[in-house]
């Protein structure tokens, strides 16, 4: 009994968020090119087609860095930003951006 | 004279009350968007939702994003600019009108998200 009731809390630890690997306090340090256009937390855009980061998914947020690193995912201004970053900066941004308040998930 | 004023007066307001709606969803319909948005809730809806294929990560949060932004993210899809199969299979079937309702409904929420 009791160890079924382990086995169950740590799956659902498991399960429960996205393992975050980056540093937010070295992430904040790095991202005063992201703040220019972003808003220092992200939620402060500085043009309407430029994406608030504040609040979003770190997983989800790793994943668009490194899409714009490898050219999968094409933006003029972000390409060449994100192929000066290192996985361990991406790892840092992302961790930083999706610790601040500002986006939901809406039904 | 006074018909110019009270014009005038007409016109300022229609301005201002138009402008931060205008800046706010990008010419799309929230409440059209939110009629339209079956195909987005099965992932985007649900909290902490992960895409399966090809790469195992947490589908992004849209509620208070920028509308202007969703739309072109949009348009990337169509495009080719990025690559999610499942997304540029949804996107073929959506509009410019469709995507400016879309973008207006989830970004309806920037201001609750920015004060959380």
């Amino acid at each position: 009994m009791m160890k079924r009731i382990v086995l169950g809390a740590c799956l659902l630890l498991a399960a429960s968020a996205p393992a975050v690997a980056g540093d937010a306090d070295a992430g904040k340090k790095k991202s005063t090119t992201c703040a220019a256009c972003h808003g220092p937390e992200g939620n402060t855009p500085t043009g309407p087609d430029f994406p608030r980061l504040g609040g979003q998914h770190y997983d989800y947020l790793v994943k668009a860095l490194e899409g714009y690193k490898s050219g999968a995912r094409k933006n003029p201004v972000m390409n060449p930003l994100a192929a000066n970053l290192s996985r361990r900066d991406i790892e840092d941004l992302a961790a930083f951006f999706s610790g601040q308040k500002g986006l939901v998930t809406k039904y | 004279m006074k018909k110019t004023g009270v014009l005038s007066i007409f016109a300022a307001c229609t301005f201002f009350a138009a402008s931060p709606l205008l800046a706010a969803d990008a010419g799309g319909d929230p409440a059209a968007g939110q009629r339209k948005n079956t195909m987005c809730i099965g992932c985007h809806g649900i909290p902490g939702y992960k895409t399966a294929f090809p790469d195992v990560y947490s589908v992004p949060k849209l509620g208070g994003q920028q509308a202007a932004y969703i739309v072109k993210a949009l348009q990337a899809y169509k495009a080719g600019d990025r690559s999610h199969p499942s997304m540029r299979a949804i996107v073929a079937g959506l509009s410019e009108r469709d995507m400016a309702d879309l973008a207006a409904y989830y970004a309806a929420d920037a201001v609750k998200a920015a004060a959380k």
